[in-house]
């Protein structure tokens, strides 16, 4: 399967089983303009963009603005949604940046270190510096172009003091911080006439000529009429978001979170830094991960396993329930893992106990917490506890950003900001209220890089390749679905299987015997993959194939994971080893790169961890 | 509990309805049972999702004519509502429909664009610095803030379905009324004026938008306070307003409509002169005499005390933003038992 997604081996004859590889078939444009969506002049690739970011999310909508600034630039926003429906409107905390105005002893410095602390000491400290330095004035530029800042009585804005901070030093919108940030940053598209490409699945960055070193432009399906679109650009700037649905039920991301811009990247030679870092969330959902907010610790709710024993005791005497996010988790999954917890595989559970509050309390301060249980889990919170287990929340690993100054990865006009990039700021963990001042300040960057890199070069790439690219993926669209019932699983089959494999061998606890056994799992998987079954065969808005591709872009980020995962021999923010508990600055101050080879198989190379400014020492609040 | 799910299907051109039966857990939302179906029952079935946490909009559909998020919508407490076991789902109203239960989305973007949807910063703010203003200021805008683009407001509007090409979605105007209540802006009565060209009077104050809303934002109540606003900014001279007006001055000087005099009142004598076979139709049957004099209500005095009392009311809510009650009459989630 990797294989159908790599375009140089397609190119060097060595397609995968299933592909058929006759030439000549028919184009891949199927001659419809009734989608305004993607204009006429774009599907005939007449038209190269200078700049053609994948994703609508914070990253991808600030980027845009970014470029858009460059008078004469073409730049395009492509995303398989259509704007604002992205993970960025999720975020419900703030976004971090030292502006003094809340908190006036607050400084980047200490914006600095407490990012440094908090990521385990596993971020680039001249990217840290970097990003502290700008966050602030990327919150002031929100102010600028209408972000709804919740105030305080002097007339600016108001932060919050979020986890592991030591100021208060995150702005934001009610408990919607996210979502104002993306209609926001809409809002000024809009206006700013900034184009969108809507409902396109990116299939693959193509690229040839001597060593693959030109690009091409950008594979797509055009949802809304089935029709393969090549997109000619000079660069492409993915910013595609996380990956947390590699645990699909488990994680707090949503369904869009399937890891399509790394797996992209990663074809084109874009190593995939740091993949075995995953942040999990301790108070998911055990129904369907859905977060419950840290308030509800925060406010006094207790953790009891099926004993009715509250079991934090144990593992954090002191803090208990208030211990920090990644103990909380690591305590509730091994209580679920040594048989007291409740209920059985992925939605097993502990107890999360609202009654010791008393109700008025819920009603007034967690009233979207009490929502979400009586919703998804029928519970009300007064009377009766909730089930809630581990949930993954935020992808730490990300395409390797070789450059922080731009946005640039090693291959020459591929940029990448936000949660699919990994700079490195967040380290081994991420902090509260960080990931949407770094969409803001690297999407920014990303955004001006790339705009950069388009007004120096001309357009290289070769339009006969990107229609080959095209038909070859016409073709998969054509033997993909229509392959019957009984050719193979079908796909949420072969993911449930995934998910499994994800959770219980690579998720909140990791050995060497369980990751091995993940690794053979996922190749099994990926073998399975090559013949499922997708069981539609239409061409308008077919997202059925849609989800086959992003459950192969999934199979792909697991491998790394986990491959990421044995490789690290030691515990370090959210990669927890129980073979090795101690966190090892000796061997592993440094970060896992992931290239994909030509064969499809996976290389491992490390490079060290830029210290500038603090040295490691424990890490302890 | 089992449920007969009634779905609308719509692929390449080939339209029909398809019934499912679903097996309801606790917990399972309109989108979950969609979402069962497509995964174990019949892989062709289409829809949009994300978050399923009620914040990205992606979901919205029509449930029994209803416009509702699947995401947060349980199927037990629709069962409940419209008391049958029997739903039927389909693709929001006034949207193009793409594919089954998905819309085309991006002729809805280009009516926002029509009102100008960003904040035009005043002169003595800046990049560097951002912005002033009030904790009051911010909050007499700030629920509007919440419109998440789901597109349930527009499904049901029925000055929409009479006609999508004078008008703009619901959502539209509460994006306008949250940037004409906000402090920050330099340009409020340009905006304004892009909303009145629009179609800003054209609603029919069916106060669909408000019922549907699964945000609580009441679109209908931003329409109203936007007309207010054309008053406050001179931008009152159109039928619209001139017909608000002189039902405004009836009611105050006489507590009674003078039908005879409205309609010149609003469109002016030339075009009002062009109805009058209707009025001469009207006379005919005696439900309009030109020569009467027109009467005054004898408790004119109570009515004007209401008048004043309105327009009181009317100035504290512009303290307190848009929503003024709090919240709308009729909540979007009750319409079903409203109409049961």
């Amino acid at each position: 399967m990797a294989k159908e997604i790599s375009r140089r081996t397609f190119i060097r004859g060595t397609a995968a089983a299933g592909v058929v590889l006759a030439a000549g078939a028919s184009g891949c444009f199927s001659g419809k303009e009734g989608n305004k969506n993607v204009p006429g002049e774009v599907k005939r690739g007449n038209v190269t963009y200078d700049v053609l970011i994948i994703g609508s999310g914070g990253a991808g909508m600030r980027a845009a603005l970014a470029a858009s600034e460059v008078k004469g630039l073409k730049v395009a926003v492509m995303t398989k949604l259509v704007p604002t429906r992205s993970a960025s409107t999720m975020a419900q905390g703030g976004m971090n940046g030292v502006t003094g105005l809340t908190d006036p002893k607050d400084s980047v410095e200490s914006h600095f270190r407490d990012t440094v602390k908090g990521g385990d000491w596993l971020g680039d400290q001249d990217a840290i510096e970097y990003f502290a330095e700008r966050a602030g004035k990327n919150i002031f530029e929100m102010d600028y172009m209408g972000y709804p800042y919740n105030r305080q009585e002097d007339g600016h804005f108001h932060s919050r003091k979020m986890g592991g901070s030591s100021h208060p030093r995150a702005a934001y919108f009610e408990d919607r911080a996210g979502h104002a940030m993306v209609h926001t940053l809409f809002e000024q598209c809009l206006a700013q006439n900034v184009e969108f490409i809507s409902e396109c699945q990116m299939l693959e960055i193509s690229m040839s000529g001597e060593e693959d070193k030109k690009l091409n432009g950008v594979i797509a399906m055009d949802m809304r009429t089935g029709d393969i679109i090549g997109v000619p650009a000079k660069t492409v700037l993915i910013a595609t978001g996380g990956y947390g649905r590699v645990y699909w039920v488990r994680t707090s991301n949503p369904y869009s979170s399937t890891g399509d811009g790394i797996v992209a990247g990663m074809n084109i030679g874009v190593p995939f830094k740091d993949p075995e870092m995953v942040q999990f969330h301790p108070t998911g959902l055990a129904a369907n991960g859905v977060l419950l907010s840290e308030s509800s610790r925060a406010e006094g709710a207790l953790l009891k396993n099926k004993d009715g024993e509250r079991f934090m005791v144990k593992y954090a005497p002191e803090k208990k329930e208030l211990a920090t996010r990644d103990i909380v988790a690591r305590a509730i999954a091994t209580e679920i893992e040594q048989g007291r917890g409740v209920g059985e595989g992925i939605h097993a559970g502990v107890y999360l106990d609202f009654t010791v509050i008393p109700p008025e309390r819920i009603r007034e301060r967690l009233g979207q917490v009490a929502d979400l249980s009586r919703r998804f889990a029928g519970v009300d919170i007064t009377k009766e506890p909730v089930l809630i287990s581990p949930t993954c929340h935020y992808s730490m690993g990300g395409l390797e950003m070789a450059d922080f100054k731009t946005g640039a990865t090693r291959v020459p006009g591929i940029y990448t900001a936000g949660e699919c990039s990994c700079v490195s700021v967040h380290g081994a963990n991420r902090l509260g209220a960080n990931s949407l001042s770094e969409v803001l300040v690297f999407g920014h960057t990303a955004g001006d890089g790339a705009a950069a890199y388009a007004q120096e070069h001309e357009y290289a790439g070769s339009q006969d390749a990107l229609q080959a690219d095209c038909e070859k993926w016409s073709k998969n669209f054509d033997e993909v679905t229509s392959r019957g019932k009984n050719e193979g699983r079908t796909v949420p089959e072969i993911r449930d299987s995934l998910i499994n494999t994800m959770w219980f061998k690579a998720g909140v606890f990791r050995t060497e015997q369980q990751l091995r056994e993940a690794e053979q799992e996922l190749i099994a998987l990926r073998q399975e993959y090559g013949h499922c079954y997708v069981g539609d065969s239409s061409h308008v808005y077919n997202t059925a194939y849609e989800q086959y591709v992003e459950l192969g872009n999934l199979i792909q980020i697991a491998q790394a994971i986990v491959q990421g995962a044995i490789a690290r021999k030691e515990s370090r923010g959210g990669h927890s080893r129980r073979d090795f508990p101690q966190r090892d600055d000796q061997n592993f101050l440094k970060h896992t790169l992931i290239f994909k080879e030509k064969d499809g198989s996976y290389r491992a190379e490390y490079k060290d961890v830029v210290i500038t400014s603090y040295p490691p020492t424990e890490r302890k609040y | 509990m089992d449920v007969k799910l009634t779905i609308h299907r719509f692929v390449e051109g080939k339209e029909w309805t398809q019934d499912y039966n679903v097996t309801v857990t606790t917990g399972m939302t309109v989108l979950e049972a969609l979402t069962q179906i497509k995964e174990k029952q019949d892989p062709t079935l289409s829809f949009t999702c994300s978050c399923r946490s009620s914040i990205c909009g992606a979901c919205a559909v029509r449930v029994n004519g209803n416009a509702e998020l699947a995401c947060e919508m349980l199927v037990e407490k629709l069962v409940e509502r419209y008391q049958t076991n029997e739903l039927t789902i389909q693709p929001l109203g006034n949207f193009k429909v793409l594919r089954d239960l998905i819309v085309d989305w991006d002729p809805k973007y280009a009516e926002l664009k029509k009102i100008k949807p960003a904040l035009q910063p005043k002169a003595d703010t800046s990049m560097e610095t951002g912005c002033l203003q009030s904790p009051a200021e911010f909050n007499k805008y700030k629920k509007l803030a919440g419109c998440i683009l789901c597109g349930s407001c527009i499904s049901e509007c029925n000055k929409n379905t009479l006609n999508q090409g004078d008008f703009l979605p619901p959502f539209a105007f509460v994006k306008g009324q949250k940037f004409t209540a906000d402090s920050r802006d330099a340009d409020p009565k340009g905006r304004l004026k892009a909303i009145v060209d629009a179609g800003l009077w054209r609603c029919f104050n069916c106060q669909e938008c408000t019922a549907k809303c699964p945000k609580g934002l009441d679109p209908a109540a931003a329409i109203e306070h936007l007309k207010e606003a054309t008053f406050r900014y001179g931008l009152a001279d159109n039928v619209g307003a001139k017909h608000a007006k002189a039902i405004y001055d009836d009611i105050s000087e006489s507590g009674m409509l003078d039908e005879a005099k409205l309609n010149i009142k609003s469109e002016g004598f030339f075009a009002a002169g062009l109805r009058a076979p209707m009025a001469i139709r009207l006379m005919k049957v005696g439900k309009m005499d030109p020569f009467e004099s027109h009467p005054v209500n004898p408790e004119i005095k109570t009515i004007q005390k209401l008048v004043k009392a309105a327009e009181a009311a009317s100035k504290d809510e512009q303290g307190t933003g848009t929503v003024a009650s709090g919240e709308p009459l009729i909540k979007g989630k009750q319409v079903g038992e409203v109409l049961a």
